[in-house]
C-alpha cells in the first residue's frame, strides 16, 4: 500500500518536502533485518520488517502532535524511533509512517543544581554524558550503550545498564516527559504539566508516569515522546575525558579517584555474597559483568585484542594459547567489572578499604592481569562511557542474548549446581555444533545492580553467530528453541530470547493474534494485561500502535 | 438489606460498626474539609473480604473510603466526600509478611504501623527510614501511597522509594500484584526460589503503583506492599549546621547532596525544631528563641562493612563543606544535642502528636519545589502571615530534600488554637490565601489534598484529563472516595 | 572487489549507528560528537553507512531501483572514511568504506550519473585535471623557478603538485613555497611541468574507477619511465592515491606528503625555522592524510571461522581503522614554529571532520560541501585560533569559500606557509 499523494501531501505540509520521503530504497533502509540482532526474537534468516509508507522527520513536538492528529484522522499507523538500535522501533505492518526523531536532538536544559537535563529523542548517552560532565555531572548510560537515545530507553524502553545501582535505572531517572498521545492530545506529565519546570515525576495526585512504562515502555506503540528529564548524578572526574590511545584501544587516564577492577571468585555463592556487600556498603560507580559477554574462554584474549591497535580478531587463536592470558582468562571466570568513583580523596581511600574487605569476607581477589595500567585505563574509559557496547556483535555481526535469569544475585548462584552453571552447560553443548561461537558455554553479561541502590542481577547469556550464514542464523534459532523449552522445563520461564515472540512473528509483522494472546496468558499477571488492553482502546482510539503493547481481550 | 447485615456476609460482626461516636471520628479530621458523616465503617482483615467489600460497593453504588492509620488525620483526604460512604479501616491488617535480610525488603499489610515494623527489622539488623516524626499510629503502607517524604535523600532512587511491591484491589474490584510481586504466582513460589519483592517497576509496560500513589484512596484500596530497608545503622550520628539565612544552608545542602554524602538531610527553621524538641508550649517558646533561624539536620551513619571509619571520613568532608559554605558543622546548638535530636527525629512521635503541641492545632501547607526556590516561598508565606496578623514567628518550615538533591518537599505548618473559633476562622483564610499564594508562585501540589486539588488541576488539564480516563477504568463506578482529587 | 562482494557486509552490519558519530570515546561536547557529514546534513537513516549498506542491498536484491533519491544518497558523501573509523571500533569484519566506493562505482557503471560530475570527468578524459583548465597550463604554477623538469632532466624526488595546487590560482602559491623549501633544503626535487596528470583520486572516489585507472596507469608508466621512485606530494589526495591505490595495480613508489617531508627535514636540521610567527592556530587534519593516510599493506586471502563463528581472515590482513594514519608529522612541525601555539579541536586525528570537498560532492553539491566547510569552521572558531591550518589544497580551498560565504573572522592557512614565514 503507497499512501495516497493528497494524504503524503498533507503530511508534507506539516514537516516540509526535504523532511518526508516515500522512496522505496529509503524506506529500505527503515527497514530491520530480523536475521540480525533482533533483541529478542528470531533470528530469521533474510527477513525483514516491513517496509514503511513513508518516513517523515518532525522538527517539533508541535509538528509531532500535528502528524499524530492527520493519523488519526487517515487511519495511519505511526511508529517513531530515534536510535534505531533494535527490531522495535520499526513498523510491524502496512500502512505505517515512520518517524525518524533525529531532528529533535537538542539538550534543552541542565540544572546543575538539582541534578537534572531536558532532552529531546535524539540526544544519545554519548553527548548527554560529555555535557553532564561540564557540570561536574553524570548519566546513566543503559545497556545499549552511548550510542542510543536517553529518551526511548527512559519513556519507552528499558533503560538498565551497567551503572545502575549508583546512577539509577532510566524508569527511576525519568522525573517529566513530555508526550504526545496516540490520540493525538499532548500531556506533561510531572510538574512539568503544570507549567513549573521539570524536578517531579509523580502528580498533582496520582502518577501518570505509571501509564508511561512499568518494567518497560511501550516500545513505539503509545504516541510519541518528545521531551524528557533524566535526572543526573554526580561526576567527580574532570571533563571532558582526558582520552588516549589509538582506535579502538582508547583509554582514559583519570586521577586515582577513578579505579577500575576485574573481580574474581572461587565460587557463585561467594559472588553473590560480593554483590549484596556492595549494595549494602554504597560502594562502586559502575558494576558490571560486562566482558564475560565475550564469553568464559574468550574473554581474556578478546581484552587483550581490544586494548592494542595491532591486533585483530585474526590473533585470537594464538592468544588462547599464552599462559598469561590463559591465567587472567581462569581469574575471570566468575568476575564482574567494578568502577570505583570517590568524591573525595577520603572517599576513594574508604570505597578501597570496604572493597578489600569484601574481597577478604568472599574469598575473591582483583584480576591481576586486569590491573595492568593500559588495560585498567581501557576498561575505566570502556566501563564509563560504554561506548564499545556493541561488540557483543564483534565475532561475527550476530549475536542475540538468552535465558535472561533476572532477580537477586541468589536466584541465579545458589545450590550446588547453580542455575548460572546449568546454563551454561546448555550452551555448551550447542557450540559444538558449530552455528554459535564456541565461547565457554558462559556469555552471561549483566548488571550488579538492576536497580538504583543494587537490588537485583541480570544473567543474559550472550550468543554470538553469523548472521549472512545461512546455517549459523538458523542453528541459533534452533538453540534459542531449545533453550527456551529448556527455560520451561527447568521452570524459569521461556527466557529473554523469546521476549519478544508475542509481538513479531517470523515474517517480521504482527504474531498471530491466537499466538500471541497464547503466550501472554502464559505470563505471570494476565490481568495486567487486559487493563492494557483498556488504555490502549481509551488512548489509542484509531489502532494506530502495534503489537508490542501487551494486551490480552 | 440493612448495611450492617450486608457487610456481617463480608467481614465478621465485630469488624463492623455503625456506632455513631464512632462514624463520628471518621467523619472529620483536624483540617477545615466539612465534616460528613458516614453510614458504617468496616474493619476487613484479609484480601478476600477487602475485595468483596469493593464488589459489594460496586453493586450497591455505595461509596467507600479506605483509612489505614489512626486519628488524629490531617488532610480531610479520608472524610467521605459525599452521603451514604462506607469507611474501609484497613488499621486491623497487621501482619508483617515477610522480612527478608538478604534483600533488604519487608513486606507488611496495610494496617502496620511504623513502631510495629521497626523492633522487628532491628531484630534482622535492619530499619526503615520514615518521615519526619510520625506519629505512633501512622500506616506505613499510608505514608509511602502518599508520598511522604522521607529522611534520606540520597536513598531515595525514586520519589516513591522505599515503596516498591504492592497488592491492589482496584476500584473495579480486580486484585492486581505489582512490581516483581506481579512475576510469581505467590510470593512463596518467589521466595523458594531466592526471589524477593524488591523491584518496583510493572507488571508488564504500567508502573500500576503509581496509580494508587497520592490518589487518596480514589483508584483502589492497597491491602499490602514491600519496603526497601537499610541496614540497622552503626554507629549513627547526627550533626547541625546552622546559619542565619537560608540561602547559606541551602549552598551547603546542595554540597551534602552532590557527593551523595551523609544519611538523613534536611532543613527546619528554629520553630520546627524547637516543636520537636520542646516537648510543652513553654519549652517551645523558649527553645524558639535559642535555636538558631535554620538548622540542617546531617546524620552520617556506618552500615555493614568499615561503619565507624565511613562515619568518620564523612564527618570530616561533610564538615569540610559546611566550612566552604562560611558555616560549621556542630554536634550541639543552643537548646538542641545531637543524640537527643538523633533519637526524637527516628522515632515516633510523642503523645500527642509533637505538631499539635504548641497551639492544640495546626494546618499545614506542603508542597514541592526545588531547594533553590524555597527562600521565594518562605518570604510569601512570611508576607502572606504577616498581611494575615499572623505571628511569623510560629511559622514552622520543614524543607526535606529528595529524589538525591532534584526536588524538594517544602512545608509550613501553622499552629493556632483550634478551639478559638475565631482564631480558627482566621487560619482558614490565611490558609486559603497561602495556598493561592504559593501555588501563583509555583507550588506545585503534588499531593493536592482539600483547597488544593482545585488550584492543582486547573493549572494541568491535560493529566486532569488522563487521570479521569484511568479512574473511569480502575473505578467506573466512582466508589472509591468520590469527591478527592478531579474526580 | 565487486559491490556483490560487500554483501556479507550489508547483512552483517548490526545498525548499531556509531557510522553516524565520532567514535563515543572521544565526544567532547553535543555540538561537535557528529562524524558523519552526509547524515548530518541530510538526516535520513539512507544518508549513513548503515543506510548505504541497507540502500546498496536493497538495489542488489532488486527490491528498489535507481531513482533521483538513490542517486543522491549514493554521491551525496564525501568519503572521508569517518564512518569507517567508527564502525570499526567494535567491528573487525566491516568496510563500510570500500563498500560506498563500490556502491558510486555501480551507480557509475550502470550510467547513474550526476551532470555536474560528468561534466568534470569528461574534463578529466581531456584534459587530465580536475579543474576544468587546459592541460597545456598544468605546469605554469612553477614558472619562473628554477626547477628540474622531469623527465628531461634526473632528479631523486619527484614533486607532484596535483590538479588543485597546479590550477588554482589562490593555491598556486603554496606549491612554489613548498617547492622552494625542499630545494632550498637541498633535496634533489624535480616536477614533471605541463606533463603531470591528476592523480584519479578523486575520480576514484566519485566512482569514476575506469578514469583511475586510465590515470594511474598513465602516471605509473610515466614516472616509471623516469625513474621516478620517490614522490613528495603537498596534496592529501595525491598522497592517498598514490600511497594506497596504486598498490593495487601492482607498484609501489616511496610516496611522502610534504608534512613528512619537511618534518624530517627539520628534525635534520635541515629546514631552520628561527623567526618567531606569534599565532594561535589550530590544524585540520585531512582525510586522506589523516585516517585513510595509513600505510598501504598488501593483502590476498580470504575469510575463515574460528570458535565456529567467530570471523577472521587467512592470512591475517590488514586493519585499516585510522590508526596510523600521518597525525604527528604535521603537529610537530607547528610545534617547531616559535610563536606558534597549537591549540586543537574537538574532533581531531582519525575522527576529525570532513572538510566537505571529497567524493565529487564539491562538484555536485556544492551547498552541502559548504555546510560541511561551515561546521569545520565553526569548530575551529570554538577553540579561539586566529588561523585553521591544514595540509591539504582541497579542504584549503573549501574551507576558504566557507570563509568567504559566511564571513567567518578566521584565516586558512597551509602548514607549508606558515614554515615560509618562519624560516
Amino acid at each position: 500500500m503507497v499512501l495516497k499523494r493528497e494524504i503524503y501531501k498533507e503530511f508534507e505540509n506539516i514537516v516540509g518536502a526535504n523532511n518526508i520521503s516515500d522512496d522505496e530504497a529509503l524506506l529500505d533502509s527503515y527497514r530491520y533485518p530480523l536475521m540480525h540482532t533482533a533483541i529478542h526474537l528470531g533470528p530469521y534468516y533474510r527477513v525483514y520488517t516491513p517496509r514503511g509508507e513513508a518516513v517523515l522527520l518532525p522538527g517539533s513536538a508541535e509538528e509531532v502532535q500535528a502528524i499524530v492528529k492527520l493519523c488519526n484522522k487517515h487511519k495511519v499507523r505511526v511508529k517513531a524511533s530515534s536510535t534505531f538500535w533494535s527490531a522495535w522501533g520499526y513498523p510491524m505492518e502496512d500502512n505505517t509512517i515512520q518517524l525518524d526523531m533525529r531532528r529533535m536532538n537538542r539538550i534543552l536544559e541542565i540544572d546543575e543544581k538539582n541534578m537534572f537535563a531536558v532532552v529531546e529523542p535524539h540526544v544519545i548517552g554519548a553527548t548527554l554524558q560529555a555535557e553532564a560532565m561540564k557540570h561536574g555531572l553524570n548519566t546513566h548510560i543503559h545497556g545499549p550503550g552511548a550510542s542510543c537515545s536517553c529518551l526511548a530507553s527512559a519513556t519507552a524502553l528499558n533503560g538498565l545498564g551497567p551503572d545502575t545501582a549508583y546512577l539509577g535505572h532510566h524508569s527511576e531517572n525519568m522525573i517529566g516527559a513530555e508526550w504526545v498521545m496516540p490520540d493525538g492530545e499532548m500531556v506533561r506529565v510531572g510538574s512539568v504539566g503544570s507549567g513549573l519546570g521539570w524536578f517531579y515525576s509523580e502528580g498533582p495526585g496520582p502518577s501518570l508516569k505509571g501509564l508511561i512504562r512499568g518494567m518497560v515502555g511501550s516500545m513505539g506503540s503509545m504516541g510519541v515522546f518528545t521531551k524528557c528529564a533524566i535526572k543526573l548524578h554526580p561526576w567527580p572526574g574532570p571533563a571532558p575525558f582526558p582520552t588516549d590511545g589509538r582506535p579502538p584501544a582508547y583509554k582514559a587516564v583519570l586521577p586515582d579517584n577513578l579505579m577500575s577492577y576485574t573481580l574474581g571468585f572461587p565460587d557463585w555463592e561467594a559472588w553473590a555474597d560480593s554483590c549484596y556487600l556492595i549494595w549494602e556498603a554504597g560502594i562502586g560507580y559502575v558494576a558490571h559483568r560486562q566482558f564475560n559477554m565475550f564469553g568464559r574462554d574468550l574473554k581474556g584474549a578478546m581484552v587483550r585484542i581490544l586494548s592494542d591497535p595491532t591486533k585483530t580478531l585474526g590473533d585470537i587463536v594464538e592468544l588462547l594459547k599464552d599462559p598469561e592470558v590463559q591465567k587472567m582468562t581462569e581469574d575471570m571466570k566468575r568476575d564482574y567489572q567494578i568502577v570505583l568513583a570517590g568524591m573525595t580523596p577520603r572517599d576513594i581511600e574508604w570505597q578501597e578499604k570496604v572493597l578489600d574487605r569484601i574481597l577478604e569476607k568472599t574469598g575473591g581477589w582483583k584480576v591481576e592481569g586486569m590491573l595492568e595500567p593500559n588495560l585498567h585505563d581501557w576498561s575505566l574509559l570502556y566501563m564509563l562511557r560504554l561506548g564499545h557496547k556493541n561488540l557483543n556483535l564483534v565475532y561475527g555481526g550476530g549475536y542475540d542474548g538468552c535465558f535472561g535469569i533476572g532477580g537477586t544475585p541468589d536466584f541465579a548462584t545458589t545450590g550446588e549446581y547453580p542455575r548460572v552453571e546449568q546454563a551454561t552447560d546448555f550452551k555448551k553443548e550447542w557450540e559444538k555444533k558449530g552455528n554459535i561461537v564456541a565461547a565457554g558455554g558462559d556469555g552471561m553479561m549483566g548488571g550488579i545492580g538492576g536497580m538504583g541502590g543494587g537490588g537485583m542481577t541480570l544473567w543474559e547469556n550472550f550468543t554470538h553467530f553469523d548472521p549472512h550464514d545461512k546455517a549459523s542464523t538458523e542453528g541459533t534459532y534452533e538453540f534459542f528453541n531449545a533453550t527456551s523449552e529448556y527455560g520451561k522445563q527447568k521452570g524459569w520461564g521461556p527466557g529473554m530470547e523469546k521476549m519478544n515472540d508475542y509481538a513479531r512473528w517470523t515474517d517480521g509483522r504482527t504474531t498471530p493474534k491466537e499466538i500471541r494472546n497464547k503466550i501472554l496468558s502464559a505470563g505471570g499477571q494476565p490481568e495486567a494485561l487486559r487493563y492494557q488492553r483498556k488504555f490502549y482502546e481509551t488512548f489509542n482510539p484509531n489502532d494506530l500502535g502495534d503489537s508490542y503493547y501487551r494486551t490480552l481481550d | 438489606m440493612a448495611v450492617k447485615e450486608e457487610l456481617t456476609g463480608i467481614v465478621s460482626p465485630e469488624n463492623v460498626s455503625e456506632n455513631p461516636e464512632t462514624l463520628g471520628a471518621y467523619s472529620r479530621d483536624l483540617s477545615f474539609a466539612k465534616p460528613i458523616q458516614p453510614k458504617a465503617a468496616v474493619r476487613p482483615h484479609n484480601v478476600d473480604e477487602v475485595q468483596a467489600l469493593v464488589a459489594w460497593a460496586n453493586k450497591t453504588a455505595t461509596p467507600l473510603v479506605p483509612v489505614s492509620s489512626g486519628p488524629p488525620r490531617f488532610h480531610g483526604d479520608t472524610i467521605p466526600g459525599v452521603p451514604g460512604a462506607v469507611i474501609v479501616d484497613m488499621s486491623g491488617m497487621k501482619n508483617i509478611m515477610k522480612i527478608d535480610r538478604r534483600n533488604r525488603v519487608a513486606i507488611i499489610e496495610a494496617g502496620v504501623t511504623y513502631p510495629e515494623l521497626q523492633p522487628e527489622l532491628t531484630r534482622a539488623g535492619m530499619r526503615l527510614t520514615m518521615p519526619l516524626i510520625p506519629r505512633a499510629n501512622k500506616s506505613i503502607v499510608a505514608s509511602l501511597l502518599e508520598r511522604e517524604p522521607t529522611l534520606i535523600p540520597r536513598q531515595q532512587w525514586t520519589i516513591l522509594d522505599p515503596l516498591r511491591c504492592t497488592e491492589i484491589v482496584w476500584g473495579e474490584g480486580n486484585v492486581l500484584r505489582t512490581g516483581d510481586a506481579g512475576n510469581w504466582p505467590s510470593m512463596e513460589f518467589a521466595f523458594e526460589r531466592k526471589q524477593s519483592a524488591v523491584g518496583s517497576g510493572g507488571p508488564a509496560q504500567t508502573d500500576f503503583y503509581r496509580f494508587v500513589s497520592a490518589a487518596q484512596g480514589s483508584m483502589g484500596i492497597v491491602t499490602w506492599i514491600s519496603v526497601k530497608c537499610e541496614v540497622l545503622p552503626e554507629p549513627h550520628k547526627l550533626y547541625f549546621v546552622a546559619a542565619d539565612r537560608l540561602e547559606n544552608l541551602i549552598d551547603f545542602t546542595y554540597k551534602v547532596l552532590r557527593f551523595r554524602f551523609g544519611d538523613e538531610l534536611l532543613i527546619l527553621n528554629n520553630t520546627k525544631l524547637a516543636c520537636i524538641i520542646g516537648e510543652n508550649p513553654d519549652q517551645i517558646k523558649a527553645l524558639m528563641g535559642k535555636i538558631p533561624s535554620w538548622v540542617a539536620l546531617v546524620g552520617i551513619a556506618g552500615r555493614s562493612i568499615l561503619p565507624q571509619e565511613r562515619v568518620e571520613f564523612q564527618e570530616k568532608d561533610i564538615a569540610d563543606m559546611a566550612q566552604s559554605s562560611g558555616l560549621q558543622m556542630t554536634a550541639t546548638i543552643p537548646g538542641g544535642q545531637n543524640g537527643k535530636v538523633l533519637d526524637l527525629i527516628l522515632n515516633v512521635s510523642r503523645e500527642p502528636y509533637w505538631k499539635l503541641t504548641y497551639r492544640g492545632g495546626y494546618q499545614d501547607i506542603l508542597f514541592i519545589t526545588t531547594l533553590n526556590r524555597t527562600p521565594e516561598f518562605v518570604k510569601t508565606m512570611n508576607s502572606v502571615a504577616n498581611a494575615s496578623g499572623y505571628p511569623v514567628n510560629d511559622i514552622g518550615v520543614y524543607l526535606q530534600p529528595l529524589h538525591q538533591g532534584a526536588s524538594c518537599h517544602c512545608e509550613f505548618v501553622l499552629p493556632y488554637d483550634r478551639d478559638n473559633l475565631e482564631e480558627a476562622a482566621r487560619m482558614q483564610q490565611l490558609f486559603t490565601r497561602a495556598s493561592q499564594a504559593m501555588v501563583e508562585q509555583g507550588a506545585f501540589f503534588s499531593r493536592p489534598y482539600g483547597i488544593w486539588a482545585k488550584m492543582a488541576y486547573e493549572r494541568d488539564t491535560q493529566t486532569t484529563r488522563v487521570l479521569k480516563k484511568l479512574k473511569g477504568i480502575f473505578d467506573p463506578n466512582n466508589i472509591m472516595n468520590p469527591g478527592k482529587l478531579c474526580f | 572487489m565487486a559491490l556483490e562482494d560487500y554483501l556479507p557486509d550489508m547483512e552483517r552490519c548490526s545498525q548499531c549507528s556509531y557510522c553516524k558519530w565520532i567514535p563515543f570515546d572521544q565526544v567532547k561536547s553535543w555540538r561537535f560528537a557528529d562524524g558523519c557529514p552526509s547524515i548530518a546534513y541530510n538526516n535520513f537513516l539512507s544518508y549513513s553507512a548503515r543506510g548505504r549498506f541497507a540502500v546498496a542491498l536493497s538495489l542488489l536484491n532488486k527490491q528498489s531501483t535507481y531513482t533521483d533519491r538513490v542517486v543522491d544518497i549514493i554521491y551525496k558523501c564525501t568519503t572521508c572514511g569517518s564512518c569507517d573509523v567508527s564502525d570499526k571500533i567494535c567491528r573487525y569484519n566491516l568496510e563500510p568504506l570500500e563498500m560506498i566506493q563500490e556502491l558510486k562505482i555501480r551507480a557509475v557503471e550502470d550510467d547513474q550519473v550526476l551532470p555536474a560530475h560528468t561534466a568534470v570527468i569528461e574534463h578529466l578524459k581531456k584534459e587530465n585535471n580536475m579543474m576544468m583548465a587546459p592541460a597545456a597550463e598544468r605546469g605554469d604554477w612553477a614558472k619562473g623557478l628554477d626547477v628540474k623538469i622531469i623527465p628531461v632532466e634526473k632528479a631523486e624526488v619527484l614533486f607532484h603538485a596535483g590538479c588543485n595546487y597546479s590550477n588554482d590560482k589562490d593555491l598556486q602559491a603554496t606549491a612554489r613555497t613548498a617547492l622552494t623549501i625542499l630545494k632550498n633544503a637541498g633535496v634533489d626535487v624535480g616536477i614533471m611541468g605541463n606533463e603531470e596528470l591528476c592523480c584519479g583520486g578523486r575520480a576514484y572516489d566519485t566512482g569514476y574507477k575506469e578514469e583511475f585507472t586510465r590515470l594511474a596507469e598513465k602516471n605509473i608508466k610515466a614516472w616509471k619511465a623516469a625513474g621516478v621512485k620517490t614522490i613528495v606530494t603537498p596534496c592529501a589526495d595525491g598522497y592517498h592515491t598514490i600511497m594506497r591505490l596504486y598498490p593495487r595495480l601492482g607498484v609501489n613508489f616511496e610516496v611522502y606528503h610534504t608534512v613528512q617531508y619537511f618534518d624530517r627535514l627539520i628534525k635534520e636540521g635541515k629546514i631552520k625555522l628561527s623567526k618567531s610567527v606569534p599565532m594561535r592556530v589550530t590544524y585540520h587534519d585531512p582525510c586522506h592524510l589523516g585516517r585513510r593516510g595509513e600505510p598501504y599493506i598488501p593483502w590476498e586471502g580470504k575469510e575463515k571461522k574460528v570458535k565456529g563463528q567467530v570471523i577472521v581472515y587467512e592470512p591475517r590482513k590488514p586493519r585499516y581503522n585510522g590508526a596510523w594514519g600521518v597525525y604527528e608529522p604535521p603537529r610537530d612541525i607547528l610545534k617547531s614554529i616559535p610563536g606558534i601555539e597549537l591549540v586543537e579541536m574537538e574532533r581531531i586525528k582519525e575522527y576529525a571532520w570532513c572538510c566537505g570537498a571529497g567524493g565529487g560532492t564539491r562538484e555536485a553539491y556544492p551547498d552541502f560541501s559548504n555546510w560541511t566547510a561551515t561546521e569545520r569552521i565553526e569548530e575551529a572558531k570554538a577553540t579561539g585560533a586566529e588561523a585553521l591550518v591544514t595540509a591539504c589544497p582541497w579542504c584549503e580551498r573549501n574551507f576558504i569559500d566557507a570563509v568567504n560565504s559566511t564571513g567567518a573572522d578566521i584565516k586558512v592557512m597551509d602548514i607549508t606557509d606558515l614554515i615560509k614565514q618562519a624560516i
